[in-house]
């Protein structure tokens, strides 16, 4: 068990607990503003995996808010904060130990990753991956891995590097011990990767004797940084530039490691607020929230996959974004439902463009389609999709030359239309969108409203639903009195997140018989 | 291919063959979401018609051959140049680069 913290988005924080729960069966789950501690025995890829997250740390420390006033002198704030975040020697060594651990886990997958240049090798990378998360015996996987490891040796120095490791690695094989072979599998592979052989083995006989003053050997000569932020009004007593250097000088003390602020092995993270003081190491160079799988980037992945999440998406479900841009919600619900099926719609040939190219690239194609259409008039039946998804473009990103505004009742009534009964809706608007959306649904009984648009589009919806030509006498009536069509519409949840520079409002609808 | 266009004609100028994972609980999912003569007239229009039958087979869950017939036509070809044609209004909808264009008129947005 594992004790980890993640950052999230602000409003993302109750998409991430979740998420823990299910996908990492996580325990001691605890949520703070911008961020979501829990404690896990999940591979550390699955912890990876996460959607909703930004950044992945290692929790160090967590604790009660470092109490100090603007009088207090600076001898006696450095004396606090010693005392407060330094603490137990022990706690570092072991922490460090775990997250050596772990780096060593997550550069095995991606030296396997690296190796994947042909479909097979990758087939057996993920066949090792999967292996280690069912925990099954070792020798096979490591046998595998090297095996992945030569399929694409190019540097004649990581290549020695790697036959003495699986060497080493095939000589521990012959040990019944598996607990003890496991672990060089999660070790050898990072230490493949600092051509650091020698001291490998070292690190990994004192693997056993954590806290013991032997396991020094393999934490010492660290070097680190500290990354300090401090908020609230404890940032007016104390800046994070004398945080970090207390921690420096008294970590360099403490454990004998040495600051680099250039090229640092460890990074800690510190986090003090009103609220509370966080101290943790990061595991990964890149956030989360950065996608391997897309390409060019729209909405903020971690947004598109928590409104995706929203659409409560079932194996069969046809999932339409009718103005899908890069496709970015597609690929990250596609990513998330394997047996559903999802067409982007939009109006944008430049877009749909880089869509095609990221679909592609995230080798979703037969399972993501795009159609070139206007989301006043989506070439679709009534009643054919379970489920739609839409980030409504707004602000500066986009200047269309549509003005959404007066254009929400008609898209809107689009939406409803092609949705099934039961089926469901999620928005990403604008706050004033927002505004504007409720009102529109709210008065569901006001008076008819012509939309000369509407009638001109129909040739095209009688063209291509042709089967259904009942169905669009249907539309063309209940569109002159379009608030009428969408009061079908049930509102289910409205949550505020941020996307940077502005808020955006994910609304929830549920559509209902009439 | 997907079913929301099956009213149509379909006129290619280029197909191309995807390979695509095979995922059977997949296809299992989308066959009843299906027109089956349409899609069966549309892999045949394609010339990519894998032998499937005319009419949908029975326990198709567990025909892997067949659904592996499917996968094929549903999921790995493609159009890529061509269009889409009403056979009730004769009207065209053109594909180009792999998406299929149902804008009447380009200054419909």
């Amino acid at each position: 068990m594992v004790r980890y913290y993640c950052t999230a988005g602000n409003g993302m924080e109750s998409f991430l607990v979740e998420e823990v729960k299910k996908k990492l069966a996580a325990r001691d789950v605890h949520q703070i503003p911008g961020k979501v501690l829990f404690s896990s025995s999940a591979t550390i890829h699955r912890v990876c995996d996460l959607k909703a997250a930004e950044r992945l740390f290692l929790l160090l420390k967590q604790d009660s808010p470092v109490g100090m006033s603007t009088h207090t002198s600076p001898a006696k704030t450095a004396s606090v904060l010693r005392s407060r975040l330094l603490g137990d020697r022990r706690q570092w060594l072991r922490a460090v130990m775990t997250w050596s651990r772990l780096q060593g886990e997550l550069a095995a997958s991606r030296s396997a990753v690296t190796a994947s240049t042909t479909h097979g090798v990758r087939e057996k990378g993920r066949e090792s991956e999967r292996q280690s998360d069912e925990g099954k015996k070792c020798r096979q996987e490591s046998r595998k891995r090297s095996h992945s490891f030569t399929a694409e040796e190019s540097d004649e120095k990581r290549q020695r590097g790697r036959e003495q490791i699986r060497r080493h690695a095939l000589e521990l094989e012959k040990d019944d011990d598996v607990k003890e072979s496991e672990e060089v599998c999660a070790t050898y592979s990072k230490k493949e990767l600092e051509q650091n052989v020698e001291s490998y083995s070292k690190n990994m006989k004192n693997m056993d004797d954590l806290g013991e003053d032997a396991s020094l050997e393999s934490v010492e000569n660290v070097s680190f940084r500290i990354n300090c932020k401090c908020s609230g009004s404890l940032s007016r007593c104390v800046g994070a530039q004398e945080v970090s250097k207390v921690m420096g000088v008294g970590l360099s003390k403490l454990l004998g490691w040495k600051a680099d602020l250039k090229n640092p092995k460890l990074e800690i993270s510190v986090f003090l607020s009103d609220d509370y003081s966080l101290l943790g190491i990061p595991l990964t160079r890149l956030p989360l929230a950065n996608r391997s799988y897309i390409k060019s980037t729209g909405l903020r992945s971690t947004i598109a996959w928590a409104m995706a999440s929203l659409a409560q998406i079932q194996p069969g479900f046809c999932i339409v974004d009718p103005m899908c841009g890069v496709g970015t919600i597609l690929i990250e619900a596609a990513n998330e439902h394997k047996a559903a099926c999802f067409l982007g719609v939009d109006i944008d040939d430049g877009q749909l463009h880089k869509a095609d190219e990221n679909i592609a690239f995230a080798e979703l194609q037969g399972r993501v389609h795009l159609l070139k259409a206007s989301s006043k008039a989506l070439p679709l039946p009534s009643a054919s999709v379970d489920a739609v998804v839409c980030d409504l473009p707004f602000g500066r990103k986009f200047s269309t030359r549509v003005n959404m505004a007066d254009n929400l009742p008609l898209i809107l009534s689009e939406m409803e239309r092609v949705l099934c009964v039961g089926g469901t809706l999620v928005v990403l608007l604008s706050p004033q969108l927002s505004c504007l959306l409720k009102k529109l649904l709210s008065h569901t009984h006001s008076g008819p409203k012509g939309s000369k648009e509407d009638e001109s589009q129909t040739g095209i919806k009688n063209c291509l639903v042709s089967s259904s030509e009942q169905q669009i006498s249907q539309i063309k009536s209940s569109s002159s009195q379009e608030t009428l069509t969408i009061s079908s519409l049930r509102h289910q949840t409205t949550l505020r997140v941020s996307l940077g520079a502005i808020d955006g409002l994910i609304h929830k609808y549920i559509k209902t018989p009439d | 291919m997907s079913h929301q266009c099956h009213p149509e004609v379909i006129l290619a100028t280029e197909v191309k063959v995807n390979e695509v994972e095979f995922n059977p609980k997949f296809v299992c999912r989308m066959i009843p979401k299906l027109e089956w003569s349409t899609l069966v007239q549309a892999a045949d229009q394609l010339g990519h018609r894998e032998e499937l039958p005319g009419e949908l087979v029975p326990d198709y869950e567990k025909n892997e051959d067949f659904l592996k017939k499917v996968h094929r036509v549903l999921l790995e070809v493609e159009v890529i140049e061509g269009c889409l044609q009403c056979p009730e209004s004769g009207r065209e909808f053109p594909i180009s680069k792999g998406i299929p264009n149902m804008l009447l008129n380009e200054d419909e947005a």
